[in-house]
């Protein structure tokens, strides 16, 4: 059986081609008229694959509009947005993990990922084996019976990326996935999410307002101005993506460099 | 395949002794109440003797507790070649009471859910159907009777009919509240899935409204019960609120009273049946 992550398997949706995600010159003005609150842009941004792009700046920035825009959720003001060389729509290309885990409470948390599998129009006959394979890969293997308050933030979250990764999309969108979390527990996802992402190679976009956490788990981080966000820095992460522990790895000389680079970068688009 | 993220032995702790330890609490409150309960039922018996003991008033305004209770007896058994009250056993008048309530409030459900749920999606039905709720929902089912009895006889159609149409509207108002509420965040989590249109529908917004309809059918069970004895003005014998009524005539207060009780101890513990049954449905209620 081929891994979700890395080959095609049943439900993948990927579309053929075109760079995984481009931003053209994207503005986003919520309302009209005398009440229009511009949001965002213009911004521009080409993510190859494999990139894990995180996006960094201060509160209502327009950081969260742009990932809306990326999952298809709405349509830009101004400018285009493509993923896979395609229009993007909600549940085709991306999938999305959320501040909150937002899972189905009338559903266990193994009838949440088979949902998830079950609307990307995986057969009923694998779905099973595949739920209990996703839930093995976010270590959740045997809590499909649970119901989801049972389980602790943390493992809610586990599920909701279990579930974001179930449509095999091309892309996965994160907006402030660890924010509600406790620190230990934000500390041992970022650490997991990192393994993962390095070992699979899926595109990725992170939204955060903590610079550290930018650093620990991009290859590239765009800092955004305020509102309407434009981008203020775009700087590669050049850090090794395995074979380190996340103490060595913060560690570095090159992260803490990053880090007070980015850092400053935030302050002063946020005075 | 490996693991890719590990779950660490904190994170899995487990929420067990939180759960077993309210079980108990309330296990224990279950019995305290109980107990009060009891309690407060004897101590209003008692009550009630003491204000006929003490004939304030005729027996045939305040019959004593043992006069309610002989009448039980009587219209439970054949006495003297009569059976029960007026040709028909208690458990027969109340029975074709609940048969009634049943097939009424089954009925004004469906409607109910049917409406709520075309109100929920589609605003213009709302715009146009949402007064008219309202104002049947405001109708005393007395007053609407007389046109069913014109329209359907005075058989069995015009007190169903009067059951549903006081049945449908709690359901629809409730259904309705709980479309248009569907949480957003719940929403958007199944569009970011793939799902669309009626599968939004299907997979979160009525599951979602699930616990406000349940409480909306609560409420439309409870409202058929409280017109039974409006259904029941017109040939309702047999049936219990056709029998307080015949009883009422004779001023049988004792009968009256003892069909009060039939109806309220058996809403009781219908209630108490629906209030299981959504247990079991919404488990989730108040856990989001």
């Amino acid at each position: 059986m081929s891994s979700p992550l890395t080959g095609p398997p049943a439900g993948a949706r990927a579309p053929a081609g075109g760079a995984p995600l481009s931003v053209r010159d994207v503005t986003h003005t919520y309302g009209r008229g005398a009440t229009a609150v511009p949001a965002l842009g213009p911004v521009s941004l080409e993510v190859p694959a494999g990139e894990f792009l995180v996006l960094v700046g201060p509160s209502g920035c327009g950081k969260s509009t742009l990932l809306r825009l990326i999952a298809g959720f709405e349509g830009p003001t101004g400018g285009q947005v493509r993923v896979g060389g395609e229009v993007p729509r909600p549940g085709r290309q991306a999938g999305v993990v959320f501040q909150q885990a937002r899972l189905l409470p009338w559903r266990t948390v193994g009838g949440n990922v088979e949902l998830a599998l079950r609307l990307a129009g995986v057969p009923r006959e694998q779905r099973a084996a595949r739920v209990a394979e996703l839930l093995d890969r976010v270590g959740l293997a045997g809590t499909a019976q649970r119901r989801t308050w049972e389980i602790s933030g943390g493992q809610q979250q586990r599920v909701a990326i279990a579930r974001a990764l179930a449509g095999s999309t091309p892309l996965l969108l994160l907006d402030e996935p660890f924010a509600a979390l406790d620190a230990l527990t934000r500390e041992r996802l970022q650490e997991d999410l990192r393994r993962v992402s390095a070992e699979a190679g899926t595109t990725s976009v992170f939204v955060t307002h903590s610079v550290d956490e930018a650093v620990f788990l991009a290859t590239r981080v765009v800092v955004l101005t305020r509102s309407p966000g434009t981008v203020a820095l775009d700087v590669p992460v050049d850090l090794p993506r395995s074979g380190l522990s996340p103490d060595e790895l913060r560690g570095l000389p090159g992260y803490a460099a990053l880090r007070a680079e980015i850092g400053a970068a935030v302050r002063s688009v946020a005075s | 395949m490996s693991a890719l993220l590990s779950a660490p032995a904190s994170e899995t702790a487990t929420v067990e002794p939180a759960t077993v330890a309210a079980r108990r609490r309330r296990g224990s409150g279950r019995w305290h109440r109980v107990g009060v309960r009891v309690l407060a039922t004897a101590a209003l018996l008692g009550l009630w003797q003491l204000l006929y003991s003490l004939r304030i008033w005729s027996p045939v305004l305040l019959p004593s507790p043992r006069a309610v209770w002989d009448a039980l007896i009587r219209t439970s058994t054949t006495h003297d070649g009569t059976v029960g009250y007026q040709g028909h056993l208690l458990i027969e008048h109340l029975g074709i009471s609940l048969q009634r309530i049943a097939l009424g409030s089954v009925l004004g459900i469906a409607a109910g859910l049917a409406v709520g749920l075309l109100m929920g999606t589609l605003p213009w039905v709302r715009v146009v159907v949402e007064p008219w709720v309202t104002f049947v929902r405001a109708l005393p089912p007395l007053a609407y009777f007389s046109l069913l009895i014109i329209w359907f006889g005075i058989d069995e159609s015009p007190k169903v009919w009067l059951l549903a149409i006081a049945a449908m509207p709690p359901v629809a108002v409730a259904t309705a509240a709980a479309v248009v509420g569907a949480p957003t965040a719940l929403v958007e989590a199944a569009r970011a899935m793939g799902a669309r249109g009626w599968q939004v529908t299907t997979t979160v917004v009525l599951p979602a409204a699930l616990p406000e309809i349940a409480t909306g059918i609560r409420l439309a069970v409870g409202i058929a019960y409280s017109s039974l004895v409006a259904a029941e003005t017109v040939n309702g014998m047999p049936g219990i609120g056709g029998m307080i009524r015949d009883a009422q005539t004779y001023l049988q207060s004792d009968v009256v009273i003892l069909g009060l009780f039939a109806i309220g101890l058996s809403g009781l513990a219908i209630d108490g049946v629906l209030r299981a049954i959504e247990r079991r449905l919404v488990p989730w209620r108040g856990r989001g």
